[in-house]
């Protein structure tokens, strides 16, 4: 009993030096890659381009004044950290990234999964709340109202994943990937996946909560210091778990040969993650409205459309390749008619070229 | 769901691209032979003295009043070296004040003034900001090709 | 009358003050919101943070001076505002320009318009949440600032043009400069426009916001890639022709809508045409002097009275200078694009949720030391 308790805390000893690390260089990939995208270089000062960089922005970070403002409700600005930090943290207790590299495996690991992260949301809003600020609480708003509509698309994709493989276990859902990974059986299901994760990150185009040009930063824009380091962490460590996750459920985790299996759940999850920054790097922002249109009217009903698509699959037993069919037209069809809707719908362009003065009396009949 | 892939594509493009930009302070983009620094004045090597007499044109017309000037009776010109019969005595530039409009140099009937190619000029307090006679001719030095003909 | 458990449940506007220090407010802004959660209830703009007293302060200074302030006001489009007033001096003193120098203001001028016209994409990026506009506008943007620091000896505040002309020819290597830059930029804006125009989270954000009629653009005193969006084939270049604009080929984007999406689409479009205006006028410049032999250092304008507007990349810029005879004028209005269409953002605010707000700021395009001036 007391070799396992030592056994597991130095697990989470370990996975914290591990999620830190890794934080480190989610931070200075994300500031290379996004250099160069946009012709620049990103950071080149501090050890090899850069590579120290976000260690040295932690120790800044460290020795800032610890602000509290004055009118802040002081003990919810000071739990709305931890209330972010935690959950961020606790769902990688049973995360596998191999078979035998787990703190401990849950048989409803997921649905474990799932339930934790919700957690996070109370610390936005009680962030928003806390700072007495009038752009931190619309941004905890923003982050409740999202958070929350973007929950229900990610469970029913999930749920479809369960379905496919029969299990909770995320043990289990990835050895049953170990031909065919799920993301080519349901494409659909994969893509919900990414955009429901990303909005639950609040990553672009879903950064709604934080959108810097609009409400400064959201329930962060009086955190400063180590306070605002904690967020920075945990949001992350939370893109990170979305890649790991997405790995683990739709690119079939350490499951392809050659490499060992840790390489290839790193090599995925990382691979996720970076086209995460991809489109943080092209995407504008949505508005909250679009956000929530997206969410209850195109996500969801997709979701449950994907849920039922498997669970015909499962029942009357077809082919494997019918299910990636039927989910493949499924996401061309979805892509066509917001393409159409958007653009072919409402002429793309309202322009007229024309070489006279003409005014806009000569316009009403 | 066109336009975000080819949004997706020409971030793609451009991350394989050399970048644009230059490491500031190890590496410097070449400044234009127009290029307008701070104003500085011209040393005559012929007759060891400025060019400017301390006429006060350039003080009249600049828009910002930051330049003093102060003449005096030329020794050199007794002599007979000099040709100038009065030459420079006090020469003030508030850098602080000075917009870099190049009206100075236009004005000058002398052709003892000219915009420097000095613009990285940062100090510690605004004092320092204030460029005497010495230090404009030292700013000066080496730029004679970029006298405005006008 | 209302319950007591229903009035507990009432809300309240809530009063947001956006700026000056906001970043997404262009500049020194502020705009007080009333906002009821994320729609817009009312708006109320505070303007005057970048106050100079420029209209006093040329009352003071001399001709020559004056040109080195006009810079100052619309700080993203120099040599537009340097024309306005070097045209109403030439047109008291009866000054013909040299055709040389109407061809060099004219390429000057454009080129302003497309730099300027490039921030304004950078930011309308940025507004909308995106990241990368900002650098890719900047990269081109950047080429156009190397060929006034080259022309003009600066980036920002040129100082260029003078009553009768420009104060020095173009450099030697002008020429072979622009051949190798008009290509690139065109590729640039290429680049920016598949970036960001087909997008459609972007369409999304901008098509449909922010619109205002025509006929309340006119009444507001709109003008121009923002009055054209509305559809209104108002450009000064064409109905008020100056310089030698009327000897040059170019279209004028309209918009149908005045939405933030045809604000930036004509901007855009915009950019293409100013680009072959300055190939136009490269290819067609003659040679000769610069500056018209009869101005003198010292400008002394003779009595009178002139109002001169030129197509500032904002819109209609207007300089209205009154001469008692002599070498300062007697009274300088100056008639700012930015600040009519400032003007308009009550109107185009109504029933927006607050990160439209920024969207149809950014639309405008305002620069903040033209509208305070």
């Amino acid at each position: 009993m007391t070799g396992e308790l030592l056994l597991s805390a130095l697990g989470v000893v370990g996975m914290l030096l591990f999620l830190t690390v890794t934080t480190f260089a989610l931070v200075w990939i994300e500031r290379k890659f996004l250099g160069h995208i946009q012709m620049r270089l990103g950071p080149m000062r501090t050890g090899y381009h850069g590579i120290m960089q976000p260690v040295a922005d932690a120790l800044k970070l460290l020795f800032k004044e610890d602000f509290i403002p004055g009118s802040s409700d002081r003990l919810i600005f000071w739990l709305a950290p931890l209330a972010v930090f935690v959950p961020a943290f606790l769902i990688w207790v049973s995360i596998p990234f191999t078979k035998e590299l787990v703190i401990r495996n849950l048989d409803m690991g997921i649905f474990y999964i799932v339930a934790v992260s919700v957690v996070s949301i109370i610390g936005l809003v009680m962030a928003g709340w806390g700072s007495a600020n009038k752009y931190a609480l619309l941004g905890g708003a923003r982050a409740a109202a999202q958070l929350i509509s973007y929950e229900l698309p990610l469970i029913m994709v999930i749920l479809s994943v369960v379905m496919l493989s029969q299990s909770l276990d995320l043990k289990t859902i990835v050895e049953k990937q170990a031909v065919i990974p799920y993301v080519l059986l349901q494409p659909l299901g994969f893509l919900i996946f990414l955009f429901a994760s990303l909005a639950e990150v609040g990553r672009t185009p879903f950064d709604i909560p934080q959108a810097e040009s609009e409400v400064v930063g959201g329930p962060f824009v009086e955190y400063s210091g180590i306070r605002w380091s904690i967020f920075f962490l945990a949001e992350y460590v939370n893109t990170f778990a979305v890649g790991v996750l997405g790995a683990l459920l739709f690119l079939g985790g350490w499951n392809w040969p050659l490499l060992p299996p840790i390489i290839w759940i790193l090599v995925k999850s990382y691979f996720l993650v970076l086209v995460i920054f991809w489109m943080r790097a092209t995407f504008p922002r949505l508005r909250i409205d679009q956000l929530m249109s997206l969410a209850w009217k195109v996500l969801l009903p997709l979701a449950f459309l994907n849920i039922l698509i498997v669970g015909a699959h499962q029942f009357y037993r077809w082919p494997a390749w019918s299910l990636s069919l039927i989910s493949l037209v499924v996401v061309l069809a979805v892509g066509y008619r917001l393409r159409w809707r958007r653009i072919a719908g409402t002429s793309r362009l309202g322009l007229s070229l024309a070489t006279e003065r003409r005014l806009a009396n000569d316009r009403t009949p | 769901m066109i336009g975000l892939l080819k949004g997706l594509n020409t971030t793609l493009k451009t991350l394989f691209r050399r970048p644009v930009t230059v490491q500031y302070p190890d590496e410097h983009l070449p400044l234009a032979p127009r290029y307008k620094g701070f104003p500085a004045l011209l040393w005559d090597d012929n007759v060891q003295e400025p060019y400017c007499v301390g006429c006060q044109v350039c003080a009249r017309y600049c828009p910002t009043e930051c330049i003093t000037v102060t003449m005096k009776d030329n020794t050199k010109f007794k002599d007979g070296t000099s040709t100038r019969k009065k030459i420079v005595d006090f020469f003030q530039i508030d850098m602080a004040k000075c917009i870099v409009c190049a009206i100075c140099v236009e004005v000058c009937n002398f052709d003892a003034i000219v915009m420097s190619d000095a613009h990285e000029e940062s100090v510690f307090s605004r004092g320092e900001m204030v460029a005497d006679l010495n230090r404009l001719l030292e700013m000066g030095r080496g730029q004679e090709k970029k006298l405005r003909k006008s | 009358m209302k319950m007591e458990a229903e009035k507990r449940f009432d809300t309240v506007d809530m009063m947001l003050n956006m700026g000056p220090q906001h970043p997404s407010t262009h500049g020194v802004f502020r705009m007080v919101l009333t906002i009821d959660g994320e729609k817009i209830v009312a708006v109320e703009p505070h303007i005057g943070y970048l106050h100079r007293g420029t209209e006093k302060l040329c009352e003071g200074e001399y001709y020559l001076q004056i040109v080195s302030l006009f810079d100052r006001l619309d700080y993203i489009s120099s040599f537009n505002n340097e024309l306005a007033f070097v045209i109403a001096v030439e047109k008291l003193m009866g000054i013909q320009v040299p055709e040389r120098a109407e061809y060099i203001r004219v390429i000057m001028c454009e080129l302003n318009r497309i730099a300027s016209h490039l921030m304004f994409y950078a930011a309308f990026g940025a507004d909308a949440g995106a990241i990368t506009p900002f650098l890719y506008a900047f990269r081109e943007r950047e080429q156009i600032q190397s060929v006034f620091e080259a022309v003009s000896g600066a980036r920002m505040m040129h100082n260029y043009f003078r009553v009768g002309g420009v104060i020095e020819d173009l450099p030697p290597d002008f020429g072979d400069r622009m051949n190798k830059l008009i290509p690139k930029l065109k590729q640039g804006i290429q680049e920016c426009d598949d970036l960001l125009t087909g997008n459609e989270i972007f369409i999304a954000r901008a098509k449909g916001v922010g619109a205002i009629s025509a006929a309340d653009a006119i009444d507001f005193g709109m003008s121009g890639p923002n009055l054209r969006a509305c559809g209104v084939l108002e450009d000064i270049r064409r109905s008020e022709p100056y310089s030698v604009y009327p000897t040059l080929d170019f279209d004028i984007p309209a918009g149908q809508n005045g939405d933030c999406w045809d604000r930036y689409m004509v901007r855009m479009e915009e950019m293409r045409q100013s680009l072959r205006i300055v190939e136009q006028a490269i290819a067609e410049m003659p040679q000769g002097p610069v500056i018209a032999p009869q101005v003198r250092k010292i400008v002394k304008v003779p009595k009178g009275e002139v109002y001169v507007r030129v197509e500032n990349p904002r819109g209609d810029f207007g300089v209205y200078l009154i001469s008692q005879g002599g070498d300062k004028p007697y009274r300088v209005k100056i008639r700012g694009a930015s600040f009519c269409n400032l003007m308009t953002l009550k109107k185009l605010l109504q029933q927006c949720y607050v990160a439209d707000c920024v969207v149809v700021l950014g639309s405008l395009d305002i620069v903040l030391g033209e509208v305070d001036r």
